[in-house]
């Protein structure tokens, strides 16, 4: 098992970044991050808050969520399986599995 | 949630497009024996909210040739293409379209949105990859959906953020399908397909661009967006919609590179509607003749998409995109943009209202849509219209502008 793999980000400017594959908490960590300077406004937001329901966010908000999360990560988030989002822990998990591929 | 309390929901959202005190979406337009001209409420109004960009509906040739079918071949075909549904006239109008394009191939479809399913659906199956612009039609998200592939949006005009995505596809980047726009309908902006073409020729993916607004509107005989970026032979398939620039209602698929005729077995939206009745092919076929022909038509709708871009960029509206025939001007709310739609049709002229969740990027827009057949008298009245609403609602100097009356 090589424990690196090294990825071009595809981003000019960003180091070749080493992947030790990201973890679920990195991914939730990063999610909270990017919700608090838009939705939460400073607060951190539970992993099982629901993304529409509880905070609100409209389908378009998600998908510029999910718009941050493919460029920090380096991922392709497929839309057939936008359906199975509702919470952020849905969206780590599944966000987790793509760093993995 | 219930199948009734969807209903429910739906009138929900509903009740809020009413709340803007205008009855902008599905208003009845008695047309008034002109490409340009109809009652709305009573009012005769120039209307600048339709895609008859080549204004046709009302040439005398096509009418005729309608008029000619329906006498000959009958009101309906009562059968599908597979079945009963293909007459002469339909295979003329493939065989005409393939001409006209220069393609190997090309199949008739009763519509523009039928098409894009279909076809989509059908090229693509599980295990391969779509990977489309983020606002594409509501039929190329359909067809994607039910293709079984795996789908991806890339940002809208966006081909780096395409090369990122066919590059993180790695080996399967050879068994994707890119599908763009060429004239988008709402902001009225253009893909850049030479930039498009070069990232998937780079990653040997296959492209398939729908050209249902800039087919008749661009290129040098109208053959669409990539006869005027010159990319015609890099492009793996197109489709388009006879209800645009032709005037009537279809739509199409063709292909230069690939022979596409054994699609037409496997097409669900091909074998199991009916075919296009024979006064609409007619009309389309005697269309198709005229856009080759008649490049004034052409010359006539950027002169009048040109004149009413400059006169509103002048106004101070903030603008979707460069001079083309379809002129968004964005507005700063849903109200404003309502209000401002009610003024426009006081002042006789019909545009389009745009709010979200319609609207790409949450936008509230007015879509204005010119027409070869928009006299410069016409214009006047539109731009005119505009300046009532520069006036009134936005104030002047624009830095105040926001807020209703
Ligand atoms: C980009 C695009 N594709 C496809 C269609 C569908 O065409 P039709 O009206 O023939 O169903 C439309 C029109 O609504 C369109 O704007």
């Amino acid at each position: 098992m090589i424990p690196t793999k090294l990825r071009d980000s595809g981003d000019t400017g960003r180091f070749l970044r080493p992947i030790v594959m990201t973890t679920y908490n990195e991914c939730v960590a990063q999610i909270q991050q990017i919700l608090r300077t838009t939705v939460a406004k400073g607060e951190v937001v539970g992993e099982d808050m629901d993304l529409i329901d509880e905070l609100g966010l409209a389908s378009l908000d998600v998908m510029e969520l999910i718009e941050q999360l493919e460029d920090v990560f380096d991922i392709s988030f497929p839309i057939n399986e936008l359906g199975d989002v509702r919470t952020i822990s849905d969206l780590a998990r599944r966000v987790q599995l793509l760093t993995d591929r | 949630m219930s199948l009734l309390e969807k209903l429910e929901a739906a009138q929900r959202s509903q009740d809020v497009l009413q709340a803007l005190g205008v009855n902008a979406i599905g208003a009845t337009i008695d047309v008034a024996g002109s490409a340009t001209e109809g009652d709305i409420a009573g009012n005769r109004v120039v209307l600048a909210g339709t895609n008859n960009y080549l204004g046709l509906t009302f040439d005398p040739v096509c009418v005729e040739a309608a008029v000619r079918a329906v006498r000959s071949h009958g009101t309906g075909t009562t059968g599908s293409r597979l079945a009963n549904g293909t007459y002469a006239c339909h295979a003329a109008l493939e065989t005409e379209l393939a001409d006209f394009l220069e393609a190997r191939s090309a199949i008739v479809f009763t519509t523009g949105y039928v098409a894009n399913v279909g076809v989509i659906s059908t090229l693509a199956g599980p295990g391969d990859v779509i990977v489309l612009d983020a606002d594409s039609h509501a039929s190329i998200y359909e067809g994607a959906k039910l293709s079984g592939a795996e789908v991806y949006r890339f940002r809208h005009n966006d081909p780096d953020d395409l090369d990122k995505r066919l590059r993180r596809l790695g080996e399967r980047a050879s068994r994707t399908l890119v599908i763009v726009e060429g004239l988008y309908s709402m902001l009225g902006d253009v893909s850049p397909l030479k930039q498009i073409c070069e990232v998937k020729d780079r990653y040997g993916a296959y492209l398939l661009l729908d050209d249902a607004h800039s087919f008749g509107t661009m290129g040098a005989t109208g053959r669409g967006l990539a006869q005027a970026e010159g990319v015609e032979d890099q492009v793996d398939f197109v489709t388009g919609t006879f209800s645009k620039s032709l005037g009537s209602v279809g739509g199409y698929c063709a292909s230069r590179k690939h022979d596409i005729n054994p699609l037409r077995a496997q097409i669900r939206a091909y074998m199991f509607t009916a075919s296009s009745t024979p006064s609409v092919i007619a009309s389309t076929r005697a269309a198709l003749h005229l856009i080759g022909r008649r490049p004034e038509l052409r010359t006539r709708l950027w002169g009048n998409a040109k004149r009413v871009h400059s006169a509103l960029a002048g106004l101070g509206f903030t603008l979707g995109a460069d001079a083309s025939p379809v002129i968004a001007t964005i507005m700063d709310s849903p109200q404003q943009a309502a209000d401002a739609w009610q003024m426009l049709l006081d002042a006789g002229v019909y545009v389009n209202l745009v709010v979200p969740p319609g609207a790409p990027k949450n936008m509230s827009i007015l879509r204005c849509s010119l027409s070869a057949a928009h006299t410069p008298d016409q214009i006047s009245q539109i731009i005119n219209a505009y300046a009532v609403v520069a006036e009134h609602l936005m104030g002047r100097p624009k830095a105040v502008a926001g807020g209703s009356l």
